[in-house]
């Protein structure tokens, strides 16, 4: 069980974060959940894949790290080798948390689990001497927010995909330099061909509820799959 | 025959000693023609003087080119982090008179614009806490990096506070294990000159003649190659010519001091240097204005301690040779002269010294014309020290003797008093300091003038440039404040992480 806690000034005075990057920080995941409101920042470095919950009740979107669990491409030593990161590692060990009262302001939790709560004296204050939350809190809230906004989006956008069939099964068979052969199924992508029959109508009924621009995006961000293999030939043949 | 200098001998292995074989044996390029050898002779019962262990940020360049990484550094030379200097009393000498001269310059250069600003919108607060971050991230014992950063970069200009010993230790091992410097310890019995008066050895007691092409005297007030060199005294400008240097214990968890405090009493001032096992606490004072046991007084009543302390007793005259090189012979270090430790000018003098060198290797043949530029060159960069130090007492309200004779206009430089006159009526600007590489830039200037309560000069009939907003300075502290480590955490943490490597080293 994970130890949440309410942050607030009081008790979390002092408390520091870990900025860096690395595998005890809890860096070496193989992709990460994300938004379609941050596709567009997404795609410049990521491909981005769709899963549906294991509960199978409801798709999810994931930028893309590597080939298997625990690999992470991009992760190099303590540098994290991407312009963007997704929100959700960016807001890292903070949640978003159950108003008080309800339907007052969420919240911000802190997981007093997570590596990046530091014991060292060493990382990012979360509140000033004065108890007045330092400029990477507010840059924290604001992410928290997009983020709460973004999941509430996802039903709509993963909606109007299944209503127009736009989702289709994906697997990718991936070949390394050196031959060997992985393969990534049970992801699902945009469904292209789908996609180039939708009628003027269609479209611009899509575009009116914001998730043409995020289709697009997705489509566009599996140019980085070849990047993303070309990586883990380099990494192997580096370490072979 | 070949006019190359490549035989290069230091005499003396002090910080100027060690610092000048380990920079001239990293730039030299082993596949020369000549390729350029190094050795160094090192008494081996002479103490080293525990000059300035405040650094200036070159050292971190100094450093970076010799091949030092500064974790080593750090961990080696029991060193912390220096934003600056704190002066406590000049001003007035009352409890609230206290400002900051940090490394940092202010995020905007034009003068006008800035002090326009400053004015506008925080009138009353104090010049360099609107200007730069650094004083408040000082404040709070941070460091001015995080351990993720490449080495030598950080979030504000910053240099050290270090054990001096333990760096010319460092430096000894990196010349001889790493750089290939040859290290005698041999006691120098004379110099052997030709006609015109080129050194074409020193004799050693057991080593016989070490012969060289270019010398340097890093032999401290011995000057045992520059001795008959004529010695400028500046100590009608700079009347300091003593000292009591204590150092102090303290807690191992104790936050570290991150600026070098500068205390001023009746007759001079007390540094205090915090590294993170001790306090370096020393006394300056006129043997003129005050005697021995007053300022033995002044020093137990800075320290707050009733426990019987032994100070060490440092006699020093303020001054500078009139030349630095003379024939194939160069003085690094106090050798050359030496000011009072005020502005930490001692360290970067000797950087300075050895970046000239190195920027313009002279040849036989060039040699003189080398020469006599790095000596019109230093005695421009002495003199500019002299008027920095004095400018701290000029500025001046307190009462005393001591105080008032600083201010006599007969002690004053007369370039300092046209700079002085001209500051009545406008900022220091960049074209006070005319020189490519001033030693003390005009922001200084700013920091000790309107620090020490300068008049603000009106804004005149001229329209200043765009008004920086302050605000983004603000924004930019608040930030630095949040994200920067403790100093103490800092190098905590840097000797966890490099404990490893040391005990493999041993084992």
């Amino acid at each position: 069980m994970a130890n949440h806690v309410l942050l607030n000034s009081a008790e979390h005075r002092t408390l520091r974060i870990t900025p860096t990057h690395g595998v005890d920080l809890g860096d070496a995941v193989m992709s990460c959940l994300i938004v379609p409101s941050e596709f567009r920042r997404v795609q410049n470095d990521y491909p981005i894949l769709f899963r549906l919950t294991p509960q199978r009740d409801r798709f999810q979107a994931l930028a893309m790290f590597g080939f298997e669990p625990g690999e992470n491409l991009f992760l190099d030593g303590g540098q994290w080798d991407a312009r963007y990161r997704p929100l959700a590692l960016q807001i890292q060990p903070f949640l978003i948390g159950h108003p008080a009262t309800p339907g007052g302001d969420k919240q911000i939790h802190l997981d007093l689990d997570n590596p990046r709560v530091a014991t060292g004296g060493e990382g990012v204050r979360v509140f000033d001497d004065l108890g007045r939350p330092t400029p990477y809190l507010e840059t924290i809230a604001e992410q928290l927010g997009e983020l709460d906004a973004g999941w509430q989006a996802s039903e709509g956008f993963f909606a109007a995909l299944t209503r127009h069939e736009l989702i289709e099964p994906l697997t990718l068979e991936i070949t390394l330099d050196d031959g060997t052969t992985n393969r990534l199924v049970g992801y699902h992508g945009i469904a292209e061909e789908r996609l180039q029959q939708l009628d003027a109508a269609t479209l611009g009924e899509l575009h009116a509820e914001g998730h043409l621009m995020p289709v697009f995006m997705a489509l566009a961000s599996l140019g980085n799959v070849a990047a993303l293999i070309d990586r883990k030939s380099r990494r192997n043949t580096a370490h072979g | 025959m070949h006019t190359a200098i490549s035989k290069v001998v230091v005499v003396g292995g002090g910080t100027a000693g060690w610092l000048a074989a380990c920079r001239i044996a990293a730039a030299a390029r082993p596949t020369a023609e000549h390729p350029i050898a190094v050795t160094l002779v090192e008494s081996p019962d002479v103490p080293t003087i525990g000059v300035g262990e405040g650094s200036w940020p070159t050292l971190r360049a100094t450093l970076e080119r010799i091949g030092i990484g500064e974790a080593e550094f750090l961990l080696a030379c029991d060193a912390s982090f220096k934003h600056g200097s704190r002066f406590r009393g000049w001003a007035s000498g009352a409890p609230d008179d206290v400002y900051f001269h940090p490394f940092t310059p202010p995020a905007e250069p034009d003068a006008r614009a800035l002090v326009a600003a400053w004015q506008t919108e925080a009138a009353g607060t104090a010049f360099a806490d609107v200007v730069t971050p650094q004083p408040q991230v000082a404040q709070q014992h941070l460091a001015p990096r995080q351990r993720s950063m490449p080495d030598f970069a950080g979030a504000l200009n910053y240099g050290y506070h270090l054990d001096a010993g333990k760096l010319a230790a460092l430096l000894m091992r990196h010349a001889t294990e790493r750089l290939g410097v040859r290290h005698l310890r041999d006691h120098v019995i004379g110099v052997d000159r030709a006609e015109q008066g080129d050194i074409i050895g020193v004799r050693t007691r057991t080593h016989g003649v070490i012969k060289g092409d270019l010398f340097l005297d890093c032999t401290g007030h011995a000057a045992l190659l520059m001795g008959d060199v004529p010695f400028i005294d500046r100590s009608d400008v700079l009347f300091n010519d003593r000292a009591l240097a204590v150092q102090v214990p303290v807690a191992a968890d104790s936050p570290i001091k991150a600026q070098t405090d500068a205390t001023a009493h009746a007759a001079g001032w007390i540094w205090d240097i915090g590294l993170p096992t001790r306090r370096g606490v020393g006394c300056v004072y006129s043997s003129a204005h005050m005697s021995d046991d007053a300022a033995l007084e002044t020093l137990l009543a800075y320290l707050g301690t009733d426990a019987p302390i032994t100070p060490r007793r440092l006699t020093f005259r303020s001054g500078h040779r009139a030349h630095f090189w003379v024939g194939n012979c160069l003085a690094i270090g106090l050798s050359a002269g030496f000011l009072e430790p005020l502005e930490a000018s001692a360290i970067v003098t000797v950087e300075l010294s050895l970046d000239a060198l190195l920027d313009d290797w002279p040849t036989r043949a060039t040699m003189p014309l080398v020469a006599a530029r790095f000596n019109t060159l230093f005695r421009y960069r002495w003199d500019r020290i002299v008027e920095f130090l004095k400018l701290h007492y000029v500025l001046s309200r307190r009462d005393g003797r001591y105080w008032r004779d600083h201010r006599d206009p007969a002690s004053i430089p007369p370039r300092l008093g046209e700079l002085l006159a001209l500051w009545q009526h406008r900022p220091p600007l960049r074209a006070d300091l005319p020189m490519l590489d001033e030693l003390f830039p005009t922001a200084s200037y700013q920091y000790i003038l309107y620090g020490m309560g300068a008049r603000v000069p009106d804004s005149g009939p001229l329209r200043v440039g765009k008004v920086p907003s302050l605000a983004a300075i603000a924004q930019r502290t608040r930030s630095m404040v949040a994200t920067l480590p403790p100093i103490r955490a800092y190098l905590d943490a840097c000797r966890a992480a490099h404990q490893p490597i040391l005990t493999e080293q041993i084992s």
